[in-house]
């Protein structure tokens, strides 16, 4: 099971946070905003204000021509510093009160200008006309600096920012505290999905820590897991009951097999001996045609005789206790192969190859058997060329040893490879090769029982050749 | 600082009565200025007191500014009243030669060449609701109540807010700022 790359834990933290910062960004920008154009309307009101309260004052003052008056009244913006500059001017527009005090241009301008508010750089200007009841007594000038109001806008988006920073961080940490009622049960669900799987053991159950979705998911991956179980078990004590069945079942067969065989022999001895006391006692008897039949009878009798053997040889090799010792297979394999030479000198043109050093820990009873089996169907399927080789060797195939017979012989169509190893099942008639069909079978008995595997590969006219390998058995 | 400007607009102005008493023509020229200056003072009243209301019987009563005695603006105050208004009301000019032909008027101006006769004046005017105004010493402690006195060219107010109020009139309190306040005597 691959690690995740990334969490869920992760992911919902980002989202959180993605979502609430740009929120956050999103409000401290307009609440920015929002702040300064009512800061610069708040100023230009509280200027508008003073401005009016400054005229309704100084009109007395220009009516009855008193600059001292005036000047005592622009005195009174000494307690708003923001406010740098002021000018009272006469009906004609000529100064007549300044602040501060003989202040002159460009701090105030010489002669009363357009009324209104004007922005000059850093000041906001205002010009308003001195009025009393509907009489104009002259005008009045304002120069505020808006540097003041640049520094109650930085303190403000200041306060702001810290506002959002503030929020950031709980949220951050309200996020992380939020994300574990999500994050935590799909953590422990995975971690027990792991488990399962890297210690294939079923008996592990998710906890249940939620009462949502999360929890209805655990809730039934425990339910899988538990059906996992049971079902694991059913067919562990299924598989148990019918390998006891076959066991069983097995053990019978061998015995009835055994016993038949063994009981067959009784009656063909009988055949076989009364046949063969017939042609001795009674020979002469007999003409021609007589003599021939039951020199048939005998040849079947031997056949039949034959089969027995191998089918009890069968059985036996499957109930014999395995006797592992050391030995070389080369020599057992010579030894077969004079034997053979022995039997039917004639063959001359037949040639053995068999390898050195092939030591094995096996049965060598039993191998003996394979060997034989093998060396001996070789030397029967070259029978009906002049000239053949028959070869015993072994060679490495990914770190396994691999024994080899191999023939130039009769082979066989690839397509029946699958019935070699049959009991009773043969690729040619009687009449051209003998044998019972039981051979290949009891060799393949054998090299199961070693823990090997056995295959063939041929083809028809081009020879056969049988592999097979051992379990390697420390001795 | 202070001191220095005063002492400088203090000599300047030295200067300036020195060249202005240089001859006849001179005098009457600043005699002009005074008196023009005055005449502005006198309509600058009508929107700085409130007269009661059975002086003005409707919004459009006029505000008369009376002349009592020689009258020494020439047409000086005709011109600085011509169209002016107080809200909806106009401003109009009366002279009168006695004190007996008073009978509408709102501010009334008292020339010199009534020095003698201020006692019988006061006198004849208690009770009513006209802003008195003189250019006599202690014409605003002892017989009215608006005194003119030129200061150093400049033309200072003299408020007697007692005999105001026992006109029954109100003088803004902005006005007041800028007038001297006294008390009235024998």
């Amino acid at each position: 099971m691959r690690t995740p790359r990334t969490t869920i834990r992760r992911k919902l933290i980002l989202a959180i946070m993605l979502t609430s910062t740009t929120a956050l960004a999103l409000a401290g920008t307009a609440l920015t905003i929002h702040e300064v154009t009512s800061l610069r309307a708040l100023l230009a009101r509280e200027l508008a204000t003073r401005a009016a309260i400054l005229a309704a004052n100084s009109t007395a003052a220009l009516a009855f021509q008193n600059p001292e008056d005036a000047s005592q009244v622009l005195a009174g913006l000494r307690t708003d510093p923001s406010i740098v500059a002021a000018a009272l001017y006469d009906a004609r527009g000529g100064v007549f009160a300044t602040y501060p005090m003989g202040a002159s241009a460009p701090l105030v301008p010489a002669a009363a200008g357009a009324m209104g508010n004007r922005l000059e750089r850093a000041s906001l200007l205002v010009s308003r006309p001195v009025m009393e009841g509907n009489r104009r007594l002259g005008s009045l000038f304002l120069r505020s600096d808006l540097r003041a109001l640049d520094e109650r806008v930085r303190a403000q988006v200041m306060a702001i920012l810290v506002a959002v920073l503030g929020s950031m961080g709980v949220a951050l940490a309200l996020s992380a505290w939020l994300q574990g009622g999500i994050a935590q049960p799909v953590r422990i669900l995975a971690e027990t999905a792991k488990a399962v799987l890297d210690r294939k053991d079923y008996s592990v159950r998710a906890r249940a820590v939620s009462d949502d979705e999360l929890g209805v998911l655990a809730e039934g991956f425990n339910d899988m897991l538990a059906e996992i179980q049971r079902r694991d078990a059913e067919l562990e004590q299924r598989v148990a009951d019918r390998t006891a069945a076959l066991e069983a079942s097995n053990k019978e067969l061998e015995a009835f097999s055994y016993s038949v065989s063994h009981d067959l022999r009784a009656p063909l001895r009988a055949i076989d001996g009364f046949s063969k006391a017939l042609l001795e006692d009674c020979g002469d008897k007999l003409d021609q045609v007589g003599t021939k039949h039951l020199d048939r009878v005998r040849t079947a009798t031997r056949q039949m005789g034959q089969l027995i053997d191998d089918l009890l040889n069968l059985a036996r090799i499957s109930r014999a206790e395995l006797r592992r010792e050391r030995f070389d297979l080369g020599a057992v394999g010579k030894e077969i192969a004079a034997e053979l030479k022995r039997a039917q000198p004639e063959r001359e043109g037949v040639q053995f190859v068999i390898a050195e050093g092939m030591t094995v820990v096996a049965d060598t009873q039993l191998l003996r058997v394979v060997l034989d089996n093998l060396l001996r169907n070789a030397w029967k399927f070259t029978a009906k060329h002049p000239t053949a080789r028959i070869e015993l060797g072994q060679h490495r195939d990914n770190g396994h040893r691999v024994f080899f017979v191999t023939d130039d012989g009769a082979g066989f169509d690839m397509a029946h490879a699958n019935l070699l190893f049959a009991p009773f099942q043969r690729l040619h008639r009687q009449s051209d090769f003998e044998g019972t069909g039981v051979g290949l079978a009891t060799v393949q008995r054998i090299i199961h029982r070693h823990g090997g595997q056995l295959w063939a590969d041929g083809a028809v006219e081009r020879g056969a050749s049988f592999s097979f390998t051992l379990s390697e058995v420390k001795s | 600082m202070d001191l220095l400007r005063r002492l400088l607009l203090g000599l300047t102005l030295s200067i300036a009565v020195l060249c202005a008493e240089g001859g006849a023509a001179g005098a009457e020229g600043r005699m002009t200025r005074e008196y023009d200056m005055k005449a502005i003072f006198l309509f600058q009243f009508a929107d700085f007191v409130n007269w009661p209301a059975s002086t003005c019987p409707d919004t459009l009563t006029p505000i008369t500014i009376g002349v009592l005695g020689n009258d020494p603006f020439g047409a000086g105050l005709d011109e600085v009243v011509a169209g002016e208004t107080v809200g909806a009301r106009k401003l109009v000019v009366r002279r009168f030669r006695t004190v007996e032909q008073v009978d509408s008027c709102h501010v009334l101006f008292i020339c010199a060449s009534e020095a003698g006769r201020l006692e019988h004046i006061h006198a004849k005017l208690m009770g009513r609701s006209v802003l008195t105004v003189g250019e006599t010493k202690d014409f605003a402690a002892r017989y009215g109540i608006v005194g003119f006195d030129v200061q150093r060219n400049r033309l200072k107010l003299r408020i007697n807010v007692a005999a105001a109020d026992s006109a029954k009139l109100t003088i803004s309190s902005k006005l007041l700022r800028q007038a001297e306040l006294v008390a009235s005597k024998g």
